[in-house]
């Protein structure tokens, strides 16, 4: 079926051509995908509620992602007076650019191995043989929070500004633990190329997904990457019950709309790099192995890593109506005296492996080791780093200075 | 005399260049920005005719003109905006056009961890500051510059002595003879090493800016300087916690 689509177009032009499939595939199937997305979500919620949700346009509410679209492409687009009107129009565009440009390096399907920029293969990823894939996408990450913060400040709304400004400390405080995260990644497959890794992890099979050896690197990865994309529990800069909608309290129809389909793409982003560093891409046993050559092998390869991506997606929503919203500074102790000094072990975890030559299995037990101790730091006593509580001295000399502190 | 007609070319655009910024930095009373514009794209005109370098790759030098013309002209908007914010937002761009400076060089890495510490970290912090400093607007004395004419007039003596410097090792106008320019930069003999972990650089030239080159010079020929800023660094982190006011004194 591919090869079919391949060979539709001639030889010469192929090389310009499948880039642009390869775009315009990414693109289309991205929105498509985002728009119900939502009504996956909002039909999960209601499930978990124990209510019907959507069902009144079409089948099931199959058409509801029609209708949304509909009433925001047609309702009315409010530019509030004293906003910052270049800033509050350009917020949402470069919450979409940069989301989408994220998806760059992510490859959807097997990357063919021998991928030349001259031959005419269908490429699976639409910027193939970045060395540095990961750190691309950290990169651009980095700066998906600006559409945040100046969406927010432009709005001139107090409430806005506040969700911008927890934005702005939770995006660069996450940015850290999940950065480290992949740092034992690298090191064990020599290379921070998203393609090297999935091929490493597809060619030793079941036994070589990077989850045996790197558990708890997942489990942070996920966590700030879920911080990273403002979802719930992490959703402090959005925070309906405090903050009305936080940053995008002024947005109404299509840039509100557009807000919300960034949010949507980092989710598909995510759930991709977890599958893809951890979960071994588009390889499982028996069916899309990496010798295996029957028909329609390819796209056989491309639903199972769609199948595992929309697994993780479903985690994530349901995620949503699990754990409840954090507080704001149990979401900075978490990243900073959590997740962090976790990434720095298992770092140093990976180093000692490589150094003395262990074989690598031996991360698995060392890792939920370190998980185990840590969870147990925490649940032991509450607040282990705090200083111990002062007594509060009756008399009101010496004592009560500190009573009145707190 | 016959110094300042000889390197005319450079100073004339250096003149230009300070009266632009002079003229733009802010002041209670506004200025023509269009004038103070008009200024500085005449000093970059005429600084055109000095860098202008030998024809090659029309695709690299595109790349070069626009990522080199947007870090100045967004460095010269962020110091003469009045705006905080909008001063902060055109650091950000100037620091993205400094990034695509870096890929256009093939230093992939560098610019990747630029954009992550500059733009992403960095910046978003100053943003965060100025935002949460400023709920009602700028105060009076943030809407004008302290010392407009010594801060511009210093500011360009040092640029000038950058480029003359550089003028005069034959760096930046491509009409230096190769002799001169093989002698322009002490270089270490091929069988010197930096320290005793120095490897010798390899020779496979796609591997030339690639992380892992990047690595084994950091941590070989550069180890100290690395293990001296890690140290630095782990000090400032713990005087920055060190100074901050603790829960139990008040504040914070």
């Amino acid at each position: 079926m591919l090869n079919s689509l391949v060979n539709f177009f001639p030889e010469p032009v192929r090389p310009y051509v499948m880039p642009i499939l390869a775009i315009v595939i990414v693109l289309n199937v991205n929105l498509g995908v985002c728009s119900y997305l939502i009504l996956l979500e909002r039909k999960l919620s209601a499930w978990m509620q124990d209510r019907h949700g959507p069902n009144r346009v079409g089948p099931f509410g199959l058409f509801q992602p029609v209708a949304d679209m509909l009433k925001l492409l047609l309702k009315e687009d409010v530019i509030p007076g004293h906003v910052n009107k270049v800033l509050f129009v350009l917020a949402p565009g470069i919450s979409v650019f940069t989301t989408f440009l994220a998806f760059a390096v992510v490859p959807f399907g097997p990357v063919p191995e021998n991928l030349s920029p001259g031959d005419g293969q269908f490429p699976f990823i639409i910027a193939p043989g970045i060395d540095l894939g990961i750190v691309f996408i950290f990169a651009i990450g980095s700066l998906a929070v600006y559409g945040i913060i100046l969406g927010g400040w432009a709005s001139n709304n107090k409430y806005s500004a506040l969700g911008c400004l927890r934005a702005s400390a939770q995006v660069v405080s996450y940015e850290i633990p999940l950065g480290m995260s992949v740092v034992g990644l690298a090191l064990l497959n020599h290379s921070m190329s998203i393609e090297k890794i999935l091929m490493n992890q597809a060619t030793n099979g079941l036994p070589g997904w990077n989850i045996w050896v790197q558990p708890l690197a997942c489990v942070i990865f996920f966590i700030a990457a879920m911080a990273e994309a403002q979802r719930l529990p992490f959703d402090l800069a959005e925070c309906e019950q405090e903050l009305i909608g936080g940053w995008h309290t002024e947005y109404s129809a299509m840039k509100w709309g557009l807000f919300f389909l960034a949010e949507y793409t980092h989710v598909i982003t995510i759930s991709f790099l977890t599958i893809i560093l951890f979960f071994g891409g588009w390889q499982f046993p028996l069916i899309a192995e990496i010798d295996s050559a029957y028909t329609g092998a390819t796209v056989v390869k491309v639903l199972v890593l769609l199948t595992k991506v929309f697994g993780v997606i479903i985690v994530i929503q349901m995620l949503r109506w699990t754990i409840p919203r954090f507080r704001f500074d149990q979401l900075m102790s978490l990243a900073w005296k959590g997740l962090i000094p976790l990434a720095m072990v298992n770092v140093l975890l990976v180093m000692i492996v490589k150094q003395f030559d262990l074989h690598t299995l031996w991360l698995l037990p060392l890792s939920i080791a370190a998980f185990v101790a840590a969870g147990l730091m925490g649940t032991q006593s509450s607040r282990p780093f705090a200083r111990k509580a002062v007594p509060v001295v009756e008399d009101h000399g010496h004592g009560g200075h500190h009573a009145h502190a707190h | 005399m016959k110094w300042s007609t000889e390197n005319g070319a450079l100073l004339v655009p250096l003149a230009l260049g300070w009266l632009a910024i002079w003229w733009l930095l802010p002041r209670e009373k506004g200025r023509s920005r269009i004038l103070g514009g008009l200024i500085g794209v005449a000093a970059l005109l005429a600084l055109q005719v000095t860098l202008l370098p030998p024809a090659g790759n029309v695709v690299r030098d595109g790349m070069f003109y626009l990522f080199g013309g947007a870090a100045i002209l967004s460095g010269g908007l962020m110091i003469t905006d009045k705006n905080p914010v909008f001063a902060a937002l055109w650091f950000a761009v100037s620091t993205l056009s400094v990034c695509g400076l870096f890929l256009v060089n093939s230093a992939p890495f560098l610019s990747a961890a630029t954009i992550i510490v500059y733009a992403g970290a960095i910046v978003v912090t100053f943003l965060f500051v100025i935002m949460l400093a400023q709920q009602s607007g700028a105060a009076n004395y943030d809407h004008r510059a302290v010392q407009p004419v010594m801060a511009s007039v210093l500011s360009f003596v040092l640029l000038g002595s950058l480029l003359f410097a550089l003028q005069e090792w034959g760096g930046i106008d491509g009409k230096a003879s190769d002799e001169a320019r093989a002698n322009q930069f002490v270089s270490l003999e091929g069988t010197v090493q930096a320290n005793v972990f120095s490897q010798p650089p390899g020779t496979n030239k796609a591997e030339i800016g690639s992380m892992r080159v990047l690595g084994r010079s950091l941590f070989s020929d550069y180890l100290y300087v690395v293990e001296l800023a890690g140290t630095v660094l782990l000090i400032a982190t713990i005087g920055a916690i060190a100074i901050a006011p603790r829960r139990s004194q008040g504040t914070l």
